[in-house]
């Protein structure tokens, strides 16, 4: 977050800076090659009332659904457009209130009463102690949304955006949606979470169409910043700890808190479904207790309504990529020559492209609780007192998982992706011509399959990979005979190993972030390829095949959102895409596997490769743990296990059995140590408070064969097949 | 078919004080709306809303803002009319099944009985939407076979006996004023129905001053009974809004509440004594005690059970001295949820006066329009003062302004002091006193709304009212859910004018409020309106439901409201009611089918429907 606050430094110091860099950039989008045409055919017009004569020529501030609302901040005053007059609709029930009355309401209200008393029975403690420890919480918590701050906040906002982005894009119409909603009901923002910009952009985007300001649920890392947190707070954050387990008060204040403001709908809440950022670009599994607080107001029938508005935000390019890629590998971030503040004005001078912030069609609970919920049931108690109906906690549930996966597929898709994508089956480079023709038929299947992707049809496809690449040279480059490759970082970290295994991940991961992305459009088609792609018969019985994909969507629901309950539905319709599309053939209940076997089915599970790969090595791992004394096998923490099958995977690395290094990420260790717990490969067992992990030997078996039935899996060297446990050579090289 | 018998009855009529309405009820009410054929609000050659007759204190005057009001709140167009078909003749309706040893039978007997078209036409419904609307354009599909008029307990135990030896069904019948489809014939009702009219049992058979006792017969009508009694200077303080029609006898079958209920009580407050023929026999307690410890009071079998188990023939009231000064007030607050508070405050502290209500801004505004042309230019003036008053002085908004109306009753010094006391905590809660003609132009609109109502339907629109009650802390939150979702239910089905919702908070209590609720639509291009309104209502009353309030406060469930009697009691509630009938009607002679009676998912409320065929207007 450094990053963050260092960037306000710049912006203040350096305001004069900033136009000199936006033209510099522009000039830079103008060389490419598309745009020369372009500008060339603009001279001459036809008709007079025609201004641009180019019958190609596509708007790049309105496009399809999108507007870019940073292109008019270019030509006008900043100061002038913060300062402006701004009529913000409000909720029709809304009590205009003060934040300082809105923690004084907290701290009166029955809820927090109701926790004071029931401390001061358990511990003894006085009134005035435990009041002062609400207090104190709601002091810590309290955002302080003021006008005055705002518009400085918007000052900052815009120079920023202006800064980073050469677009900012939003879905306009349901801005005028989003304005009546506001009005009639209390609405919830659930943006995806891929980046700390995510609620900068948010309150831009806000700002920019006269919205109300969300409240915004943030973690409490910001808190400690001093400026940067001061700032955010009076704009609007609030903070919340990451864990509270079982402290009754902190439940208590943190429950009024977010409640008071959806019932008298002061301003719009704002929380990540996600709960936190998604490092890996692919949305995390979403998590349940702030939305269960968020709608227990409707369940409790304090207000009419509340409306959910899932939000799809999209970087062609992620500020925090090398932040992420060391983070999932676990290891520090290399240190730069300069200072923060050095690092901070090189971020600003880079080009992350466009945003595309696309605001989804809005879910209102009372419809989506029709028939599955009785809210009948909190008649006989007072409301204050937590509590919710199964029928409404698996509500709340599938809610989550349909506001994920809206998100998901209101994404727009960045050609960036695609290249990745065949980048990454092709790491020793690939001529530009081929990797245009893969990007081109993949964006073509991408399309098929529902994707929104940002394609410029004005542009020929290779001045789009050329584009591309260009924007993110910190990763790949074109040679000077035409072949695109990734960039080796130059910074040559090396480790206790002795070699940059590590820095060279992490270049091959922030490739994966951008593969990611594209990765949720394909994941259920590939689920079926992969199956079919692998089968070593001729025929395969669907059945067969659709017990294959469930058990490939239990491996693989840690790293893919997939709504429970409905793995056979998503199986038919993936199948029928393949069938139809994709040259996958069925007679008689079967998949005819040689006809079937083609390019899509083959590039569709390479893209799926690495993750059924680090598994592989997940379970290897975990089968070459050796017993303890009596018989057991060893118990571990989780994190331990992931470290040590990182050892394994960088091992098998360095020996050239596996290429992929993304297989070194821990989160794909912690994910597929998850997914293991919960096929029962793997069982938790609790010791002083701490949860520690063993396996299932005869499970965990069953599942490596069924990896290593779908992929390609390395030879074990030599010395550990022998052993047939492992355990000697791998314990011997932690 | 119109062998008609002895319809002068033996003993009525021969009183010095004959009862206010009539056994031919034809002759002094109306056949398809609501109260005496004399009074009805008319557009007048001015087109102006005018309210004829004599009897009310708005009759004879034109109310010149209600015609506006109208058109601009429901959108009502004085050149769109829905006039009502002609009135209904024998050849409209049924033939009536006829049970010919129980006919036989009852001609041995000397009770009043009669199969005339209209005496069994107006006692076939109640007074709901849908019933008005079947009268209004529709038919009946299913009727009384028979009225019968029993003139004592005697002839009603006779009576109740035949029935069950011949197989016949009872369906009694008070003053008609049901608002829950309890009168409606079950459809699927094969047997003979007869129409047990109680209203020729209407005496006061003593009064016990010693213990401030009467006893009275059923079918005694609210106001007759307060005229009786007062002119002995009593009364029994029960004053439901329906007291000018409605009967003793139906107070005690649908567990009534009264106006006043804050000195008197409910019906189940006023009960002493109740008699009440079963088809097992008459169930009474042998004392009259002001309370009892002998097992589940039994009274609580019969109160609130809707004609299902038995009729109630006689019962002992509470009396009171007739108070020594009645007067009205007003509160004015800056908005409802402030006079919510307010209320909640009163109740608590216990000082609630004979009624308070709180109206909110939409019934305020209604009030408002319901106010007679005034005759006198220093009115006009002093209103203008009164309203500058509050408005820029006080700055209230006229558009969130909430108004509670009060009716203190009592001995002069204990109504200054309980008005003192009110105001000083309505102050505290920003209220300002409002004046006593606001208080009794409240209360009148209660009793002018039902005749509002058959105007509304002269121009399209559709409107009905439901009532519940909800503890007090969700008391606001059940007024504003409620509301809203009757306007997005209006929204979401099309309908193209907005409709008028309003609520009052009705009653106070220790625990919580009742909540009174009108809601009317404009069913311009709509094709079936009643359908409609039927659907819309039923999600209010999920809503509400949701909202911890209840399938009813006081209008009951009859066959409207059926299907939430489960969830109300719970499957073991409605075990335990079926039971309690099984015992004492195993024949099902009772068979009105309200309440517990029956399959609720194929309540009446599908039945009336299919009952209802309404030509579709636009």
């Amino acid at each position: 977050m450094y990053v963050l606050s260092a960037l306000w430094n710049v912006t203040l110091v350096r305001l004069p800076y900033i136009k000199s860099h936006c033209y510099l950039r522009r000039t830079l989008i103008l060389s490419s090659p598309g745009r020369k045409i372009a500008r060339k055919m603009s001279g001459q017009s036809r008709n007079s009332w025609i201004i641009k004569d180019d019958p190609r020529l596509v708007s790049a501030r309105q496009k399809d659904f999108f507007v870019d609302i940073i292109d008019e901040r270019r030509h006008t005053s900043d100061i002038g457009w913060a300062l402006r007059q701004r009529e913000v609709p409000a909720y029709k029930y809304n009590k205009a209130r003060s934040p300082a009355e809105i923690k004084n309401d907290v701290l009166k209200s029955d809820r927090v009463k109701y926790a004071v008393e029931k401390i001061m029975e358990e511990s003894g403690a006085s009134l005035t102690d435990v009041m002062k420890e609400a207090e104190s919480i709601v002091d810590e918590m309290a955002h302080n949304l003021r006008v005055g701050v705002i518009r400085g906040f918007a000052i900052f906002l815009v120079k920023v955006m202006k800064k980073l982005f050469q677009r900012v894009y939003v879905n306009e119409e349901a801005i005028s949606k989003v304005r009546t909603l506001i009005k009639e009901y209390p609405v919830l923002l659930m943006p995806s979470h891929r980046s700390y910009l995510d609620f900068l952009l948010m309150s831009y985007v806000f700002f920019h169409y006269d919205l109300p300001l969300p409240v915004i649920a943030a973690a409490m890392d910001f808190m400690g910043m001093k400026f940067f947190g001061w700032l955010l707070r009076n704009s609007g954050a609030f903070y919340i700890r990451r864990s509270f387990g079982d402290d009754q008060l902190y439940w208590a204040v943190f429950t009024e808190y977010v409640q008071t403001h959806i019932c008298n709908g002061d301003s719009p809440v704002e929380f990540y479904v996600e709960g936190t950022r998604s490092r890996t670009q692919k949305s995390l599994p979403p998590k349940f207790g702030m939305m269960s607080a968020s709608l227990e107001p409707y369940f409790k029938a304090q207000v009419p309504d509340i409306m959910v508005l899932p939000i799809s935000i999209s970087y062609d390019r992620v500020l925090e990529e090398k932040l992420y890629a060391y983070e999932l590998l676990g290891v520090p971030k290399p240190k730069e020559s300069a200072s923060g503040v050095f690092k901070a004005r090189s971020i600003l001078e880079e080009d992350f492209g466009n945003v595309h912030i696309f605001i989804g069609d809005p879910v209102s609970i009372r419809n989506y609780s029709v028939g599955s919920v009785d809210r009948t049931s909190h008649s006989i108690s007072p409301r204050y007192i937590a509590s919710l109906s199964f029928q409404e906690q698996a509500l709340i549930q599938k809610l989550s998982y349909d506001v994920t996966l809206q998100q998901l597929r209101n994404m727009a898709i960045s050609p960036w992706s695609m290249i990745a994508a065949v980048l990454l089956q092709n790491l020793d480079g690939i001529p530009l011509r081929q990797l245009v023709k893969e990007v081109e038929w993949l964006k073509r299947q991408a399309s098929n399959l529902g994707a929104y992707i940002d394609y410029p049809v004005n542009e020929t496809a290779e001045a789009i990979v050329h584009h591309n690449v260009f924007t993110h040279k910190n990763i790949a480059k074109i040679t000077e005979d035409g072949i695109v490759e990734l960039v080796s970082d130059d910074s040559m970290l090396v480790d206790k190993n002795g070699d940059n295994l590590m820095t060279q991940a992490a270049q091959e991961l922030m490739v994966c972030l951008y593969r990611n992305q594209l990765l949720n459009v394909f994941v259920r088609v590939a689920m079926v390829a992969i199956p079919i792609n692998s089968c070593v018969k001729d025929t395969l019985l669907i059945a067969e095949l659709r017990s294959q994909y469930q058990l490939l969507e239990k491996l693989l629901n840690q790293e893919f959102i997939f709504m429970p309950g409905q793995t056979d539905q998503d199986f038919d319709m993936a199948l029928s895409c393949l069938t139809r599309t994709c040259g996958v053939i069925v007679q008689d209940g079967s998949v005819m596997i040689k006809k079937s076997t083609n390019k899509y089915t083959t590039f569709f599970s390479q893209m799926f490769e690495p993750f059924l790969l680090g598994y592989w090595v997940m379970c290897r791992y975990l089968l070459s743990i050796q017993n303890g004394a009596h018989g057991k096998p060893l118990v571990k923490l989780p994190k331990t296990i992931s470290k040590e099958a990182q050892v394994l995977s960088s091992q098998l690395i360095r020996d050239s059995h596996i290429k992929h290094k993304e297989v070194l990420s821990l989160d794909m260790m912690n994910n597929s140590l998850h997914s293991l717990y919960h096929l029962g490969a793997v069982h938790k067992e609790k010791r002083e408070g701490k949860t520690y992990m063993y396996p299932n030997l005869v499970l965990l078996s069953k599942v490596t064969e069924d990896l290593s039935k779908f992929i390609e899996v390395p030879p074990m060297p030599q010395t550990t097949i022998n052993m047939d446990t492992k355990t000697v050579v791998v314990n011997a090289k932690l | 078919m119109s062998q008609r018998h002895s319809i002068e009855g033996k003993d009525c009529a021969t009183d010095v004080d004959p009862p206010s309405i009539p056994k031919r009820r034809q002759e002094l009410l109306k056949w398809n709306g609501w109260g005496y054929k004399d009074s009805k609000f008319i557009v007048n050659k001015d087109n102006h809303v005018e309210f004829t007759g004599e009897r009310y204190q708005l009759s004879g005057h034109t109310m010149t803002l209600l015609r506006d009001w109208m058109i601009k709140t429901v959108g009502i167009s004085l050149d769109h009319k829905t006039p009502p078909q002609p009135e209904l003749t024998a050849k409209d309706m049924p033939t009536p099944v006829r049970n010919e040893e129980f006919l036989a039978d009852i001609r041995r007997t000397n009770i009043s009985h009669s199969d005339d078209c209209q005496d069994r036409l107006f006692r076939a419904h109640g007074h709901t939407l849908s019933e008005m609307f079947i009268l209004r354009e529709g038919r009946f599909s299913r009727m009384p076979d028979l009225v019968v008029w029993p003139a004592s307990h005697n002839e009603v135990v006779k009576l109740v006996e035949l029935a069950n030896k011949h197989n016949v069904c009872i369906i009694p019948f008070g003053g008609g004023t049901s608002v829950s489809e309890a009168l409606l014939c079950p459809e699927q009702e094969t047997r003979m129905i007869i129409s047990l009219d109680t209203s020729q049992m209407n005496k006061i058979l003593w009064v016990d001053e010693k213990n401030l006792v009467a006893h009275i017969e059923c079918g005694i009508i609210g106001q007759d009974l307060e005229r009786l009694l007062a002119k002995k200077g009593y009364c029994t303080g029960h004053e439901p809004d329906s007291m000018e029609f409605s009967s003793l006898g139906g107070w005690v079958a649908t567990r009534a509440s009264g106006m006043k209920k804050n000195i008197y009580g409910n019906i189940e407050d006023l009960v002493v004594h109740v008699k009440c023929v079963t088809p097992r026999g008459t169930m009474e307690k042998s004392c009259q005690v002001p309370r009892l410890s002998s097992g589940p009071d039994i009274h609580h079998f019969i109160l609130g059970s809707e004609g299902t188990l038995g009729v109630v023939t006689e019962v002992t009231l509470k009396i009171r001295p007739v108070p020594e000064c009645k007067k009205y007030g007003s509160i004015v607050f800056p908005d409802f949820e402030h006079g919510v508070a307010c209320l909640r405050e009163i109740a608590k502290q216990k000082c609630a006066p004979a009624s308070i209500r709180l109206m909110d801004n939409e019934q305020f505004q209604f009030g408002h329009a319901l106010k007679p042309e005034s005759k006198s230019t220093f009115t006009n003036f002093m209103d203008g003062l009164k309203k500058f008053y509050i408005t820029r002085i006080k700055g209230f908004d006229l558009n969130t302004m909430a108004v509670a109306t009060l009716l203190f009753e009592g001995a002069k010094k204990d109504v200054d002091a309980q008005e003192k006391r009110v105001y000083e905590i309505a102050a505290q809660f920003g209220g300002l006193a409002g004046g006593a003609e606001n208080g009794e132009r409240g209360y009148m609109l209660t009793f002018a709304i039902a005749y509002i109502r058959d105007l509304g339907f002269e121009y399209y629109i559709v409107a009905e009212s439901f009532e519940t009650s909800v503890p007090w802390d969700r008391c606001l939150d059940l007024c504003t859910n409620v509301k809203d979702r009757l306007h997005r239910e209006c929204k979401e089905r099309g309908i193209q004018f907005p409709p008028y919702i309003t609520c009052r908070v009705t009653q106070t209590y220790d625990a919580g409020a009742c909540v009174y609720f009108y809601f009317g639509f404009n069913y311009r291009g709509i094709q079936n309106p009643v359908q409609l309104y039927d659907d819309i209502e039923s999600c209010a009353r999920d809503e509400i439901l949701a909202n911890g309030g209840s399938i009813s406060h006081h209008h009951g469930v009859g066959k409207l409201r059926k299907r939430w009697l489960k969830k109300t009691v719970g499957e073991v509630g409605v075990g335990a009611m079926r039971a309690i009938k099984e015992y004492l009607d195993p024949q099902n002679i009772f068979g009105s089918g309200n309440l517990m009676v029956g399959d609720p998912e194929e309540s009446a409320h599908n039945s009336s429907n299919s009952n209802v065929s309404l030509p579709s207007k636009l």
